[in-house]
């Protein structure tokens, strides 16, 4: 709150007023205040929409949620929040929401069918659950079970890990090739990024501004305010182009070859960071590979590949080496595009990180302080699980070097054509329809399960084929301790407690997890005295263990605990040899390029059809999921298609009309938005919306989903176009445009 | 008496609305009617690949002189003692007069009741002690709220393509310093 006052205050008393610069004058007003008043009585509690996790402070009157704002002593979001966190009682009040255990009783499946459901008790549900499980187990063995779910809550890793189901989620979508390949250069993936002390900040697609990620878009702004040179390479003008000092339109794909000329400039002219690089790093020891291998990816070759000027990226390049600190950051999806090229591009991203010698230094890529919070496993040992089926279904095992994460876009390939019927039994927790490429091919793959169990909280486009759906709770209605990494320069800790509770019999997935598990695997739902393990005990225990209080109670009391941890600079890193590795020798061990080698993205522009595609993530949203959000559906719920006006006059196309977008996969009708913010080659369009399930009352029906656009892919694609990380390839596609009548 | 006004800065606004979501959570306001009492607006200007982006974050401004208030032919809009502009449902006859004369597209006709709303600049939360909800969220500082007499004459009255104000005395300023380089 601005008062006069704290800006006499500020500017040193009310004579000096006048003649001080005026920014300076100014500058008190944009002092990110910490002191945003807030009612006492409210609670505090972590968002859940988002890795974020954002502290929140919460007002409830008569039960109900009266509003929610940031906390204001969370370094996370510095008491802020975003549309998502702000609306989030909308989704905790949506009427559409599952509220009863429901079965199906048409046989019928898909989505031109009525399910039929009929409400059933909870014990009902799980004993139904347990039932076929165990005939399905016994008749086609361990084959035939498959979780399409996160590993997130542990409870529901530990039920997959115990019925000896293999799981897949959604990593090879979003940054499991970052994974990898952090794993190998610097030792461990972390999402931490200290941009607000860096000078020289260059972003490969990094759009966190533009999807209002706030523990990362903030980080930017601060860069900002410290005075950073931003250099942003993006096809699409995004709302983080607006803090960039320079943006460069770069051809979809061609991000690689600007990252693959920066390199051989900085080695060229030796603009690294010395002592870093001869202290910690592989370079000495392979120099001379290293320096021959980027010999041929000159800025005038780059210039070909990406319509980037030679002598932009040369700029760029003396710029990046002889500014320190200069960090280029990556991010989840939107690091820079997930093309078939991601993972040579987050390896030279990686590398120039490395030459920058930023890693876990300030202004650079450090390794998270937080609390070590014991995970489930580590409390309740359980017994030793049974072996998973060697063969996957979506062929991961092909993949040799690709992260232990399931593979979305291999999926229904695997399910429909390579194991035709193989999936009896599956788990689907908490994931839309539209999340997957062509989701047309993975509803006709759902079609052809016998048993499908449902959690979820809202009546989503996959309940159209499951058999038994169960209603779970959000993390309004929820319990947990929350750490975060995205900017934990020191450890903070904020509790996630339930706000309201739970509607209906909705029940969380502690609940779900441990009464399966009862059921099925009892052994590894006791304690060793043979009673069965709680949630809230091993709440209690992880506090009482990370020395956060006596237990959750007294942690929940105190709303948040901020630690002291002393920044010392790692010089020890957690690869193969020790040291930050630019050579990654287990590649070449498996034939595999050791550096970062161009190639270009999967579909490239053809006469049938001529333009990029491009999907952004509106920044109202997150993913699909918030769509059925009254509030952010009406801030961002119309299916725009940006199109540039050139590109749109060649077709006939006026601002406002419908458009037909067609690619190899399928296609989809959205409203034309013409804008001189998009390179001409590219047509862009939102993720998220599309859903098809006519019980979402807000958000059914509307709109097209992008994924209908997306070709998905089978493995032995992957292997043969030398894929070796199992990019998914999310954003990959070419496609044509006309007027829709 | 006190009044109050806004201070917006449009290079530190990334376009995430949280504004308007808070503003419909704390107000209430009716969704799906395409009632925005606060609402982010983009602009964008040059071509490519030369472009600029503006976003205001634009709710009601609470003139000194309202001409909502002047032009209301049931005399629905008044003013409090502390500057804030408020429609009198229980008056208002949805006529939309308030509409065409307001500069920053603040009054709202709700179609399902037919009456005007606008933007209450919380004065139920400032009652309390709190910010308005929209200033309490906004994640960058580039919509803030304050005393208007701490806000009053810095900055600039305008942005470009923006109504000249001088006759309606808005509470609002803009910021349109660049960044620090």
């Amino acid at each position: 709150m601005i008062t006069r006052r704290s800006v006499l205050q500020g500017a040193g008393g009310a004579a000096v007023l006048g003649t001080l610069p005026w920014n300076e004058a100014f500058a008190e007003f944009f002092e990110r205040s910490q002191a945003i008043p807030y009612p006492p009585e409210s609670l505090v509690t972590a968002c859940g929409i988002c890795d974020s996790a954002c502290g929140m402070r919460v007002t409830v009157k008569d039960g109900t949620i009266r509003f929610i704002q940031g906390l204001p002593e969370d370094p996370h979001n510095e008491g802020r929040l975003c549309a998502k966190g702000t609306s989030s009682a909308y989704i905790r009040n949506d009427p559409d929401r599952l509220k009863y255990p429901m079965k199906r009783t048409n046989p019928r499946k898909g989505l031109e069918e009525d399910p039929r459901w009929v409400r059933i008790s909870w014990n009902e549900a799980l004993d139904l659950i347990a039932e076929k499980y165990t005939e399905i187990r016994s008749k086609y063995g361990q084959e035939a079970l498959l979780a399409i779910s996160r590993g997130r809550p542990p409870w529901f890793a530990r039920l997959y890990s115990a019925l000896g189901m293999e799981r897949v989620d959604h990593n090879d979508l979003c940054y499991g090739v970052d994974i990898v390949i952090s794993n190998q250069t610097i030792g461990r993936h972390t999402f931490a990024w200290d941009l607000e002390n860096a000078k020289y900040i260059v972003l490969f697609g990094w759009d966190m501004v533009a999807r209002a990620k706030l523990s990362l878009s903030n980080r930017l702004l601060h860069a900002k305010e410290n005075g950073a040179r931003v250099i942003n390479f993006n096809p699409m003008y995004t709302a983080t182009a607006k803090f960039a000092d320079e943006w460069h339109p770069v051809r979809p794909g061609g991000d690689l070859a600007v990252a693959l000329a920066m390199i051989h400039v900085l080695l060229k002219e030796n603009l690294y960071d010395r002592d870093f690089v001869s202290q910690y790093t592989n370079f000495p020891e392979y120099e001379t590979q290293i320096r021959e291998h980027f010999e041929k990816y000159t800025p005038e070759w780059a210039e070909k590949e990406s319509d980037i000027p030679a002598d932009v990226i040369r700029r760029i390049a003396r710029q990046f080496g002889s500014t320190r600190p200069a960090v280029a950051p990556l991010h989840k999806k939107t690091l820079a595009a997930n093309y078939e090229n991601a993972a040579p591009l987050c390896h030279a991203i990686a590398i120039l990180n490395i030459l920058a010698g930023n890693i876990d230094r300030p202004g650079g890529h450090y390794f998270p302080r937080t609390f070590e919070i014991p995970g489930l496993d580590a409390i309740y040992r359980p017994p030793a699980y049974p072996k998973l089926p060697a063969k996957r279904v979506d062929g991961r095992e092909k993949l040799p070097l690709a992260g232990g994460y399931g593979m979305f876009s291999t999926l229904a390939d695997g399910m429909l054509n390579r194991y035709p019927g193989r999936v009896k039994f599956l788990f689907w927790n908490n994931y839309n329809l539209s999340s997957l490429p062509q989701r047309r091919m993975m509803e006709e793959a759902l079609k052809t399960v016998e048993f499908m169990v449902l959690v979820d909280i809202l009546p989503m486009d996959a309940m159209y084929f499951a058999d038994v759906v169960l209603p779970s709770t959000m993390f309004l209605e929820g319990s947990d301790i929350i750490v975060r990494e995205m900017a934990a320069k020191s450890p903070f800790a904020v509790v996630r407690q339930p706000v309201v509770g739970a509607p209906f019999e909705a029940k969380s997935a502690a609940y779900i997890a441990i009464e399966l598990g009862k059921r099925l695997a009892p052994d590894y739902f006791r304690k060793a005295d043979g009673s069965w393990i709680s949630p809230s005990e091993l709440l209690d225990e992880q506090v009482r263990r990370s020395g956060l209080g006596q237990n959750f109670a007294d942690f929940r009391k105190k709303g948040f605990v901020a630690g002291e941890k002393p920044f010392i600079p790692a010089t020890k890193f957690a690869t193969a040899s020790g040291k930050c590795q630019i050579y990654i020798p287990a590649f070449a061990a498996k034939n595999y390029d050791p550096l970062p080698n161009w190639r270009p993205k999967r579909d490239l522009p053809s006469a049938d059809y001529p333009y990029y595609l491009i999907t952004y993530l509106p920044a109202a949203h997150k993913r699909n999921s918030t769509q059925n959000n009254p509030v952010l559906f009406e801030i961002d719920g119309t299916p725009y298609v940006h199109i540039h006006p050139s590109t749109a006059a060649r077709h006939g196309i006026r601002d406002g009309a419908r458009v037909r977008v067609r690619s190899r996969a399928g296609e989809a009708v959205g409203v034309a938005r013409l804008t001189e913010t998009i390179r001409p080659d590219a047509v862009a369009v939102p993720h998220g919306l599309g859903h098809r399930s006519p019980w979402l009352s807000v958000a059914g029906g509307k709109g097209f989903c992008d994924n209908d656009l997306i070709p998905a892919q089978t493995i032995d694609e992957l292997v043969q176009h030398g894929n070796w990380l199992g990019s998914g390839c999310i954003m990959d596609a070419v496609v044509a445009i006309e007027p829709a009548v | 008496m006190r009044s109050y006004g806004w201070l917006f800065d449009p290079k530190r606004c990334i376009e995430c609305s949280a504004c308007e979501a808070a503003c419909k959570q704390w107000n209430q306001v009716e969704t799906g009617v395409n009632v925005r009492w606060r609402r982010v607006l983009r602009q964008e200007s040059g071509t490519f690949p030369n472009v600029q982006v503006t976003a205001v974050s634009m709710a009601c401004n609470h003139c000194e002189n309202a001409f909502c208030q002047k032009v209301c032919p049931v005399r629905a809009i008044w003013r409090r003692d502390d500057g804030i502009v408020l429609v009198d449902t229980d008056r208002c006859v949805g006529c939309g007069q308030c509409h065409i004369f307001c500069p920053y597209g603040a009054p709202q006709l709700n179609l399902a009741t037919r009456k005007t709303t606008k933007c209450t600049m919380c004065f139920d939360r400032i009652e309390q002690g709190l910010a308005p909800a929209c200033a309490t969220v906004c994640p960058t500082g580039a919509l803030q709220w304050g005393e208007w007499d701490a806000i009053e004459g810095r900055g600039s009255d305008r942005l470009p393509g923006m109504a000249y104000p001088r006759q309606m005395r808005p509470h609002i300023r803009f910021v349109t310093e660049p960044w620090r380089s």
